[in-house]
């Protein structure tokens, strides 16, 4: 198993590498440079070499190419053009937040949504079955941004000033502007409340889809002689359905798992934006409007890390659903 | 095969995610995550405000939440930043100026307790407040203004502003020190020589003169550890987030003393519903900059107030006079006649602007009020004035040739996602067509754009819609001269002789009475030439919670009454603040 895990790891590198390139050459490629996008009017030619010069956009692209190549086998991954600061130290402080926003979207969306599924397929060709169908269908064809301003219209604004729930949601942010001065207890409660509608938003989404898988595959397994075989021993049927049934249909359904990371990624950039969650996706796409190459390279690298690293623990997951699959 | 995998597969993702949810920030200051230069800055500050104590008045305390839909690009390092929104934080929050503008925008004393210009206009020489700190506890001398001013002509900084110093003697040759509290600078004759010192922030020698000019702009001074000398201290910037600021203690009693608010917070919300939603439910207690189809609903808010003010930015057309429609100063007025632009200010900004003419803003003492209706919106004039200049419709399709058979066709472009400037394109496409012009809208993202009409090579384009702040000194040079017609803001690539003697002699004009006459004739010249068709200048609204006191917005700026700023202590919202031990 770590060997396996070991290979891939090891596979995955040129791949990484690969992708950091076409990103790089690409990026280069689109007109604008960023002297120009940073410096104002009546600045002199001479200034603006200067500009150029310590941004490091005077070499030819191969040149800056090798030199961001060897900065980044250091771990040097330079300095921001558009906020000054290291890139590594804006990554630190953003990519925290995408990963509590994604994984809690992930575990809400696989959560939710092999519960629908199951519960469909038990229920197959009831009334519970189509109306969670067509629910999931509506929430699997909707676009996130527009799911994320009518969670914010209903459950910030109505359910505050037009309704008056004693519950609702912070619009925008990860903390109160006072969270510094909370107990701890507040604090997490603080957080959480501020995640519950952007994670909602990315979750309903990924639900949809996964639901409909679930259900597929469950109806596929229910029919299968082993389950008569269990329901025959005079197992509870909960059990037929969790232990036995469950186990097998969960296999197709990881295999999304790994589909839906990169989905999940580009959602993430509207739901930041939407919701104001400082994140990897809205940092990304602002730097790909500045010209703000160092930001871009790392972002693209961190993502295709995310990406690999994300499809391996969908194939380790395999192993742990399907003991048929063993990886030596 | 067992269940009990089942469960651990869950725990395996829940608990990553549980430990994420609760790394809160505690109470007490910690400087660990900042770099080395940072966490010594930090904690100098810590002591010297934290040894202050607080003002009794019922007044002071409250927290403030400001949203805006940016960043603050540059933060508060004010020799590399070029954002309107960071020289605001620079010049009215975090740090100061040697002079600033009163009401009225005329000059008044600020760092600079007084300043005299001798006779000839050459001079001008600076007489310091001696009671001014850095939030560290160093005393603001005037050898910060001097290593400010060398710093920013140095060519190495990049400093964005460069024309600020057109009428200076650039390096350390124009500035000179002549006690701790004066220092004195050679200029040039000019209309608006001071105007320099009330943009530009001084920043602190004492920690950054041994920064390396061209590394100013990664040294995290500017984002992570500002120490400035204005009315509030820097506390906290989290990327994309959040800025938040303090009350500082010391700040003079004669300018104001200490502002009533214990704690400012700027709030990046990207996206403007969501940010409208927060000022309805409370969370943020100003939101700059709505969006037009928004003010109705804040003046329908009972809690809230719409606050709108004329400002310096103005939307306009440039076009490309090199390009063969485009060469005649008859077919670009007959633009400007043939486009309603009173109608574009009512259906865009809802009518929260005036129609602009010049680039000379309405509030300017030099706008010239007979250029109003210089060009009002009549088609059958823009008609006539095609004809003269020889576009005829030849082959009855609507739209105009000249004689070789070229057709009036304009690609007009605007970036990608800006609504207002699309709907000005889609309008003028309208309305120009039934004078005979084709109008193509064309959307393009914003660094292509910008790359492409900058670069002076190429200059690929017939018209563009993009949108100018201007100072408070007006000046066109960068625009219009001649001589910069192949610099990368020559858009129009503008060539006219009287055009180049009225800026030239504008620069030099110091008395306001002998220079009216020239902005009048420069002036009707643009109005002749329209390098540009001027459309409006934006009024801007701030929506307000009422609970804030005393906020006054005008063309300074947002923040130019920070420091009075209150709020009542019962309508305070969120816990106390409570001092944290440094």
């Amino acid at each position: 198993m770590i060997g396996y895990v070991l290979r891939r790891v090891g596979g995955a590198v040129p791949l990484v590498l690969g992708v950091a390139t076409i990103v790089f050459f690409v990026m280069n490629l689109a007109p604008g440079d960023p002297s120009s996008l940073y410096a104002g009017p009546g600045v002199s030619p001479q200034a603006l070499e200067e500009v150029r010069q310590n941004m490091g956009l005077d070499a030819p692209v191969h040149v800056r190419y090798i030199r961001w190549m060897g900065a980044m086998a250091q771990g040097d991954f330079g300095h921001s053009l558009a906020r000054g600061q290291p890139v590594r130290d804006v990554i630190r402080d953003l990519l925290p937040n995408t990963l509590l926003l994604s994984g809690t979207a992930l575990a809400l969306a696989f959560l939710a949504g092999i519960l629908i599924g199951v519960l469909q397929a038990v229920r197959h060709n009831t009334w519970i079955d189509s109306s969670l169908s067509g629910a999931s269908l509506f929430f699997y064809s909707i676009p996130s941004f527009w799911l994320a301003l009518m969670l914010i219209l209903v459950f910030s604004l109505y359910a505050r000033n037009v309704w008056g729930w004693p519950v609702h949601f912070p619009a925008s942010g990860m903390t109160s502007v006072d969270h510094a001065w909370m107990t701890p207890w507040e604090q997490v409660k603080d957080r959480a409340m501020h995640l519950v509608l952007p994670a909602t938003s990315l979750a309903l989404v990924l639900a949809g889809g996964i639901a409909r898988y679930t259900r597929t595959s469950m109806l596929e397994v229910i029919h299968q002689d082993y389950i008569r075989t269990a329901r025959a021993k005079g197992l509870p049927e909960w059990r037929v359905i969790a232990g036995h049934a469950l186990r097998n249909a969960l296999i197709p359904v990881v295999t999304v798992f790994g589909l839906y990371l990169p989905l999940l990624f580009s959602g993430t950039v509207f739901v930041e934006t939407v919701f104001a969650w400082p994140g990897m996706g809205k940092l990304v796409v602002d730097a790909i409007g500045q010209r703000d190459y160092p930001v871009v390279m790392a972002g693209a690298l961190v993502f295709a890390v995310m990406v690999v690293v994300g499809n391996l623990i969908a194939d380790v997951l395999y192993s742990v659903v399907d003991p048929r699959i063993r990886h030596g | 095969m067992s269940n009990d995998s089942r469960p651990k597969t869950f725990l395996i993702v829940l608990i990553p995610l549980l430990s994420l949810i609760g790394c809160g920030d505690g109470g007490e200051r910690t400087f660990a995550a900042l770099p080395a230069f940072c966490q010594e800055v930090m904690r100098d500050m810590d002591r010297f405000l934290g040894s202050f104590e607080d003002p009794a008045d019922g007044r002071y305390g409250g927290t403030a939440v400001v949203g805006g839909i940016g960043e603050i690009p540059g933060g508060m390092n004010s020799l590399v930043s070029a954002d309107h929104g960071a020289a605001q934080h620079q010049i009215f929050v975090n740090q100061m100026t040697l002079i600033r503008f009163d009401e009225a925008y005329d000059p008044e004393p600020y760092l600079a307790r007084a300043w005299d210009v001798n006779e000839e206009e050459t001079e001008v020489t600076f007489h310091l407040r001696d009671d001014v700190f850095w939030h560290d506890g160093h005393k603001t001398t005037a050898y910060d203004v001097e290593f400010t001013y060398r710093r920013a002509t140095d060519p190495e900084t990049g400093f964005p502003n460069a024309a600020f110093w057109a009428h200076y003697v650039p390096g350390p040759d124009g500035i000179e020190v002549v006690d701790s509290f004066t220092v004195k600078l050679e200029m040039r004759p000019h209309a608006e020589a001071l105007d320099p010192w009330r943009a530009l922030a001084i920043m602190p020698r004492h920690l950054l003169e041994d920064v390396p000019p061209g590394e100013l702009r990664q040294h995290p001074f500017g984002e992570r550890c500002s120490v400035g000398n204005g009315p509030f201290r820097f506390v906290e910037h989290r990327s994309d987030e959040s800025w938040a600021f303090e009350r500082n203690p010391a700040f003079p009693e004669e300018l104001g003393g200490p502002p009533f608010l214990g704690r400012y917070v700027y709030r990046v919300v990207p996206e403007p519903s969501t940010l409208l939603t927060d000022l309805l439910t409370e969370s943020v207690d100003l939101y700059l900059q709505p969006t037009a189809d928004q003010f109705p609903r804040i003046e329908d808010a009972e809690h809230l107030r719409l606050l709108t003010f004329p400002f310096r930015d103005y939307v306009f057309a440039a076009w490309n006079s090199r390009r063969r429609q485009l060469e005649d100063p008859r077919v670009r007025r007959a633009i400007a006649h043939g486009v309603n632009r009173a109608q574009i200010v009512e259906a865009i900004l809802g009518g929260s602007g005036s129609v602009a003419n010049t680039g000379v803003p309405p509030f300017h003492w030099a706008y010239d009020e007979e250029a109003v209706d210089a060009l009002p919106y009549d088609p059958e004039r823009a008609r006539e004035l095609l004809e003269e200049a020889g576009w005829v419709d030849r082959d009855g399709d609507g739209i105009r040739e000249d004689a070789d058979g070229v057709r009036m066709e304009l690609s007009v472009r605007y970036n990608t996602g800006n609504q207002e400037r699309q709907e000005i394109a889609e309008i003028m496409q309208s309305q120009l067509r039934r004078v005979g012009i084709e109008v193509r809208p064309r959307a393009m993202e914003w660094a292509t754009l910008v790359s492409e009409i900058t670069d002076a090579e190429r200059r690929d384009f017939d018209g563009f819609i993009l949108a100018w702040v201007t100072e408070f000194k007006v000046d066109d040079t960068d625009l219009f001269h001649s001589s910069n017609s192949s610099a990368p803001y020559g858009w129009a690539g503008l060539e006219d002789e009287e055009v180049d003697r009225l800026l030239e002699q504008l620069q030099v004009t110091v008395d306001r009475e002998d220079a009216l006459p020239l902005w009048e004739a420069y002036q009707q010249r643009i109005l002749e030439l329209q390098p540009f068709t001027y459309i409006y200048f934006r009024e801007r609204g701030a929506g307000l919670n009422e609970r804030l006191r005393d906020v006054h917005m005008d063309a300074r700026g947002e923040w130019v009454t920070i420091s009075q700023w209150w709020i009542p202590e019962e309508e305070r919202t969120g816990r106390p603040l409570v001092a944290r031990s440094p």
